[in-house]
């Protein structure tokens, strides 16, 4: 199957729409040490899943496509603010905040989906082994994606997600970097500190509910990190980071979904797997020039 | 950044009754005492010392003048407004006691001192040539033109240092506020650094905070000297600084090494002496008559 397939473009429209997304944030994500909050959101967007599946919300239908996206959104915001206040409360022991979050939302998550298929199980007698391997398939989805099944209402919602988280951080520009660099000055010069670490909280929680599409709650903190750790290895510059980041990000979509589509491996896992890839091959570059520079 | 004139002798900064508690750590613990009733007033133009031991509340007392903090009772004004307005209108220069930035940002020196000037930018907005100027001025002020496009990450700490008073006056600043910036250096360093701060504080006719635990640094800087352990205990020129004050001061730093503190009457009515201060708060009983011996 090639990966220009018509059926296949809503999916490379997302992919890439996705890798444009995350890739300038994930420069943002790894100098200011947010991966882990990375995972902890988008381990609690499962638990947002759950809620859906219990309410009976998550369908075919463009509506409940929408309004699943908007409960696990509303959980992921709330988890990364929560992370942080937790955090904030703990005198910075973050991390435990990531832990007690990711690992409460995952259990809430698991039991929901039981409770949902429980239902499911009483309101279908009779059905309830396909029922099971139903649940497990979505299950499966959830965690690792499955860009193919992405529906044109799911691009544009994509779409319209990342122009809005890419027009706020341009907007934000200025005092998002200050506020990564120097946290404590910058409210002396009249930025919000607060306010930028929550600002910033909530853009990579939208990107990990967009990224979690194309490529799952396991993997969806992976493409808002890689791609910015690769690129930091490549330039000392933020601008010239910046952009090697998004060529990554959008080049390591693309290699992804043609090693998916022609191998029939999952695109999500594949596209990561090319960005690890990349990710050691700036690694390697680095640090042979490095070593030539030092001989 | 701002264009409002300049008047010698008029007050900088005013201080009026200010007290300020921190709120308790943890369930159970009190509330800690960090001023108490402190008034005093700083003239523009002129170069204030805060001299006092570890825990004394210098810091407080400047993150009331920059606004980060509010005081529980009295009022701190900075050129007539609140400190949170002076600030906003880029009066206020500041370099914080210890340097936290991330220093692994892949940012240049030029960008790291032109960030306080374009977070005041408009998104589709660049720096306007007097603001590019005012860069320029505080890179050559500070000796590091030849470094601003040097990694930020790649400086010495002195140079890291000078890095961040640049862009504390990058804003053109009326008032500077640097918090214990001679810690770690070394004699020879003091004095350079001394100088530094002269030329910044004439050339640009700055009202200069510098708060200190370290008496040669501060006699080196100020023309003014506030000392401060939760009460102000003198505010006058640095020649009124006896040992009686010093000892108030640092009692509670030199009782566990010494014993109690003892003043001699002649060191007291120094204190006392009304020409010997010009304070507006003091505190001349704290501390003075201590029981128990060495």
């Amino acid at each position: 199957m090639s990966m220009f397939a018509v059926e296949n473009t809503p999916a490379l429209i997302a992919g890439l729409s996705i890798a444009l997304l995350g890739a300038p944030l994930s420069v943002f994500v790894v100098l200011k040490r947010l991966a882990f909050i990375g995972q902890g959101v988008s381990h609690a967007a499962f638990g947002g899943v759950g809620v859906s599946m219990v309410l009976g919300v998550a369908g075919a239908s463009m509506a409940s496509n929408l309004l699943q996206l908007g409960i696990v959104l509303v959980f992921s915001v709330g988890a990364a603010l929560t992370i942080s206040a937790l955090g904030r409360s703990q005198k910075g022991r973050i991390d435990t905040a990531i832990g007690i979050v990711l690992s409460a939302s995952m259990a809430l998550g698991f039991v929901l989906f039981t409770i949902a298929e429980s239902r499911h199980d009483h309101d279908e007698h009779g059905h309830a082994h396909g029922a099971h391997a139903d649940e497990h398939h979505v299950i499966e989805e959830v965690l690792f994606g499955n860009i193919l099944d992405a529906s044109w209402a799911s691009v544009w919602v994509t779409l319209i997600g990342t122009l809005l988280i890419l027009t706020t951080l341009w907007w934000y520009r200025h005092s998002i970097i200050f506020w990564c660099f120097d946290e404590h000055v910058c409210s002396t010069y009249g930025v919000r500190s607060n306010r930028m670490g929550n600002l910033l909280l909530v853009l990579l929680s939208v990107a990990v509910v967009l990224s979690m599409q194309v490529v799952g709650v396991i993997l969806a903190a992976a493409v808002l990190v890689l791609p910015g750790a690769a690129a930091l290895h490549l330039s000392s510059r933020l601008r010239p980071v910046t952009l090697w980041a998004i060529g990554i990000g959008l080049v390591g979509t693309l290699v992804g979904f043609a090693i998916g589509t022609s191998t029939h491996w999952p695109i999500g896992p594949s596209i990561v797997l090319v960005h690890a890839g990349v990710y050691l091959m700036a690694l390697t570059t680095n640090m042979s020039m490095r070593r030539l520079r030092s001989a | 950044m701002t264009n409002t004139p300049q008047q010698p002798g008029a007050p900088a900064v005013e201080i009026d009754g200010v007290s300020f508690s921190y709120p308790p750590s943890g369930v159970g613990e009190p509330a800690v005492e960090a001023l108490r009733d402190i008034s005093m007033r700083v003239e523009q133009q002129t170069r204030l010392g805060i001299l006092g031991p570890n825990g004394g509340g210098k810091s407080t007392l400047i993150q009331l003048v920059l606004g980060v903090l509010d005081p529980d009772r009295g009022q701190v004004r900075v050129f007539g407004m609140s400190p949170a307005k002076a600030r906003r209108a880029g009066l206020v220069g500041y370099l914080p006691q210890r340097i936290a930035a991330d220093i692994d940002w892949p940012l240049s020196v030029e960008q790291v001192i032109a960030l306080p000037l374009r977070t005041h930018l408009k998104p589709w907005q660049s720096l306007r040539a007097e603001e590019r100027d005012a860069i320029d001025r505080a890179m050559e002020l500070l000796e590091i033109s030849d470094l601003r496009a040097r990694r930020i990450g790649a400086l010495s700490g002195g140079q890291l240092q000078r890095v961040m008073i640049a862009r504390a006056i990058s804003t053109s600043p009326r008032l500077l506020v640097l918090d214990e910036p001679m810690l770690g250096v070394d004699i020879a360093g003091q004095q350079r650094f001394s100088a530094l701060i002269d030329t910044i504080s004439t050339e640009l006719n700055l009202t200069t905070i510098v708060v200190t635990h370290d008496m040669r640094a501060l006699v080196a800087v100020a023309d003014r000297v506030a000392c401060l352990s939760r009460t102000l205990h003198f505010h006058d020129t640095p020649d009124g600084l006896t040992p009686a004050v010093l000892a108030q001061v640092f009692a509670h730093d030199i009782e566990p090494i010494l014993g109690a503190v003892h003043i001699d009457a002649h060191a007291a009515e120094d204190c006392d002496d009304p020409a010997h201060q010009h304070t507006h708060s003091h505190d001349c009983d704290h501390g003075q008559h201590r029981g128990g011996g060495s």
